[in-house]
């Protein structure tokens, strides 16, 4: 049974990595914290959800996401106003250089406006590395639909930035 | 990968808020059993703690309990005893029974009519006795 020293380890490992997946798919800090709290509280009741998992991350990840879907739903029902704050998050770091700033919120704010699965996968791919079908086992998708939306995603992402990134180079 | 998903990739996400570590571990039940106030709660943990340090061995012995039990129905219904259990009935049974059902018509019947005779309204009761005293 994973004792609170094993829910620090799991912590350290993959916390950040869980809130920058968490924060780019619900783009709220409030709800971000309320899932990752929730989802260690849930690891500590059931410690033995993660016995026999060979990938910790991606177990993690496949709770955060289906932790994320439905409190998004609950939201959608409840909260609309929500979703147009949502886009103004930026889920990266600061930087020093202002156009570097700029290209970043411009990025924060086209990944915005994707729908979350989508936006999901993109993060997944990118800031996660996983390969499609590792992403298909998080977010419960087929490889193929995991590919495509990362596809659109990155259309939609480089249609939007194209002028500041090719201003950048 | 192309350049242009290397150039996002490159993009730091914003760090973890330093302060939740703790909030959040302080959040976490230091024992599963101690958030779990409710009756079954309760007995969920300590069903859990029961089984969970050798669930194959758990898993093996209600495999074998299913084994069990199937063996048992699959006998059950294939015993002798079972079968003797059902005897068809023979024709003198038979016709016994429908010798019974219809002397139980037949008593019945006259009561029914007596009934129905009690029901009517009383005029020919009148009648028939004008008829008498006639």
């Amino acid at each position: 049974m994973p004792g609170p020293t094993s829910l620090e380890r799991l912590y350290d490992e993959h916390a950040g990595a869980l809130f920058a997946f968490l924060l780019n798919f619900t783009r709220d800090e409030a709800d971000t914290r309320d899932l990752l709290q929730d989802l260690f509280i849930k690891l500590a009741r059931e410690p033995g959800r993660l016995a026999g998992v060979r990938e910790e991350r991606a177990f993690l990840m496949r709770l955060a996401h289906n932790a994320a879907v439905d409190l998004m739903r609950r939201r959608a029902a409840r909260d609309r106003t929500k979703d147009a704050l949502a886009a103004d998050l930026n889920p990266f770091a600061p930087a020093d250089d202002p156009d570097e700033e700029v290209f970043r919120r411009e990025l924060a704010a086209a990944l915005g406006e994707l729908p979350a699965e989508q936006r999901a996968v993109v993060h997944l791919k990118l800031w996660e590395g996983l390969t499609f079908e590792e992403i298909a086992t998080v977010l419960g998708l087929s490889p193929n639909t995991a590919a495509s939306r990362y596809r659109y995603g990155l259309d939609k992402l480089r249609g939007r930035l194209r002028p500041l990134y090719e201003e950048i180079q | 990968m192309n350049e242009f998903e290397q150039r996002l990739r490159r993009v730091p996400m914003k760090p973890l808020p330093a302060g939740w570590r703790a909030e959040i571990l302080a959040a976490v039940p230091a024992r599963p059993a101690a958030v779990r106030g409710s009756w079954a709660g309760r007995l969920n943990a300590r069903l859990h703690d029961l089984l969970w340090p050798h669930p194959q061995a758990w898993a093996g012995l209600a495999a074998a309990w299913l084994v069990i039990l199937l063996l048992q129905v699959s006998q059950r219904d294939g015993t002798p005893a079972r079968a003797e259990k059902y005897v068809p009935p023979s024709p003198e049974m038979l016709v016994e029974l429908r010798q019974q059902e219809q002397m139980l018509v037949e008593l019945l019947g006259p009561i029914e009519v007596r009934d129905a005779d009690r029901s009517r309204p009383a005029a020919p009761r009148t009648q028939r006795m004008c008829i008498i005293s006639g």
